[in-house]
């Protein structure tokens, strides 16, 4: 088993699972209540990578941020810091990958709230910020439940990006779907089975509990 | 009959006076929705005032001018009290408080009771900035005085459609609003339910003599419970006075 892999997978999908989420939260209250006429744009931007493939983005990625990039030769004078090849190159990469699968359920949740709520909130003298916190995400838990949980499932099934942006460095940025082609490749089947019946299992595991929970959803004492 | 406001001497006539003048322009969408425009300039004494109207005559829009969830094009609103005038908008002077920070009590007819907080967090909720102690000593009193008390622990589904009302009453007015604004919350009820809510909120009322308007579009309701009635019908108001003034305008319907 090659638990470095696992490990180092699991240290992205929950690294880039907390980055989205503290993203997502205001990105996705401002889609949901902004009434800018060129919001549109941004849902845009926020939703292409669900059309894009993985390598479009990963080559973008490398002109901007990659020593020759315009960003990417500033941040290495000023900082000393190269992000293709590095974990935290793959942690940016795969957030803005990632990032409509953690919008797009708080955009619907957050949409949902019925507006008298909100309005009741304010009239009652609450801040925006304390409407968002006491009413708003209490009755939108099972949409960041989802968020959460897509987020961190669709950083663990990545490829594209993965081999893009972080090639294949052990302990750096070799995650199981990588050490699974790499074995592949080798004709190392045994190995390869190994790594993929993992992903599988631990993956069917999560999103059973996902849709378990959501079933129950009054658990989070709220209906979606 | 509700028992009668305290007479209107020219003390408590000062208290709490609402003046408005409020216009708003809604075009006509393309979805059919015709357009629609309110035009109204009137004035509401401390206690209870009937605004009465058909649906589609703009008495929700009018709240929602006052409370500051919709923004007039023109026009004041003005609570003239003992202690002065407090201007919450004012077109000419580019004045617009915000809703939060306009203490006007506004219950909604779905009542929007908060479905994740149990009856006392729905209370304490407008009371946040006060310390624990005293929130708790005033969500009791004002839960006592509305005949809720033994429902502090429980959700909003759990409780009748009567207790629901109560509570929405009592988290809007545990806040000590200038104003209270009542969007039909009460209509689902039966008379007698419905007339002793009412006495509760009088009883409320007499200390504070705070200036309440309370719509309806049923003309028998507005006779019951009215004093003073505003009459308005296509954004303009057609008559204010006694409740007789319905007799005369709406006789077919009552």
């Amino acid at each position: 088993m090659n638990w470095q892999a696992i490990i180092l997978t699991l240290r992205l999908a929950v690294t880039v699972s907390a980055v989205l989420i503290i993203i997502g939260l205001p990105l996705g209250y401002w889609i949901a209540f902004s009434r800018w006429r060129w919001k549109f744009l941004i849902e845009s931007l926020v939703a292409m990578p669900l059309v894009l493939p993985p390598t479009v983005l990963g080559f973008y990625f490398l002109l901007l941020l990659g020593r020759g990039g315009i960003v990417g030769a500033w941040l290495y004078r000023i900082f000393g810091v190269i992000l293709p090849f590095s974990f935290a190159g793959l942690v940016i990469a795969s957030v803005l990958y990632s990032m409509p699968f953690a919008v797009q359920p708080l955009v619907v949740g957050f949409a949902g709230v019925d507006r008298k709520l909100i309005a009741a909130s304010a009239l009652l003298g609450a801040s925006r910020l304390r409407t968002f916190l006491r009413v708003i995400l209490p009755l939108s838990l099972t949409h960041l439940l989802t968020a959460v949980v897509l987020s961190f499932a669709h950083t663990l099934g990545e490829f594209g990006v993965v081999l893009m942006v972080g090639g294949n460095i052990p302990g750096v940025t070799r995650t199981i779907s990588i050490a699974i082609y790499d074995n592949v490749q080798a004709l190392n089947y045994a190995s390869a089975n190994q790594n993929a019946l993992c992903l599988l299992i631990f993956s069917f595991v999560i999103l059973s509990v996902v849709y378990a929970l959501n079933r129950r959803a009054s658990f989070f004492g709220a209906a979606p | 009959m509700i028992p009668a406001s305290p007479p209107a001497t020219e003390k408590n006539k000062a208290l709490g006076r609402l003046d408005l003048r409020v216009k708003k322009q809604f075009t006509a969408a393309k979805n059919g929705t015709p357009g629609f425009s309110l035009d109204v300039s009137v004035s509401a004494e401390a206690g209870i005032t009937i605004l009465f109207g058909r649906s589609g005559s703009g008495k929700s829009t009018l709240l929602d001018c006052i409370s500051g969830l919709l923004q007039p094009e023109g026009g004041r609103v003005v609570l003239n009290a003992e202690t002065g005038e407090t201007v919450l908008f004012d077109s000419e002077k580019s004045i617009n408080v915000s809703p939060a920070q306009r203490a006007v009590g506004y219950v909604f007819q779905n009542l929007a009771l908060f479905p994740h907080l149990t009856v006392k967090a729905n209370v304490e909720y407008g009371l946040a900035h006060l310390p624990r102690e005293l929130r708790q000593q005033r969500r009791t009193e004002i839960l006592q005085l509305f005949h809720c008390g033994q429902l502090a622990d429980r959700k909003p589904d759990e409780i009748s459609g009567g207790e629901r009302q109560r509570v929405a009453l009592a988290r809007t007015l545990i806040t000590e609003p200038r104003i209270l604004l009542l969007d039909e919350p009460l209509s689902a009820l039966d008379v007698g339910t419905k007339l002793k809510i009412l006495e509760d909120l009088q009883a409320w009322n007499e200390k504070r003599h705070i200036p309440i308007l309370y719509v309806t579009h049923s003309p028998g309701e507005a006779m019951r419970l009215g004093e003073n009635v505003i009459y308005l019908e296509s954004g303009r108001v057609l008559a204010q006075g006694k409740a007789e003034i319905i007799r005369q305008y709406a006789a077919d319907e009552i």
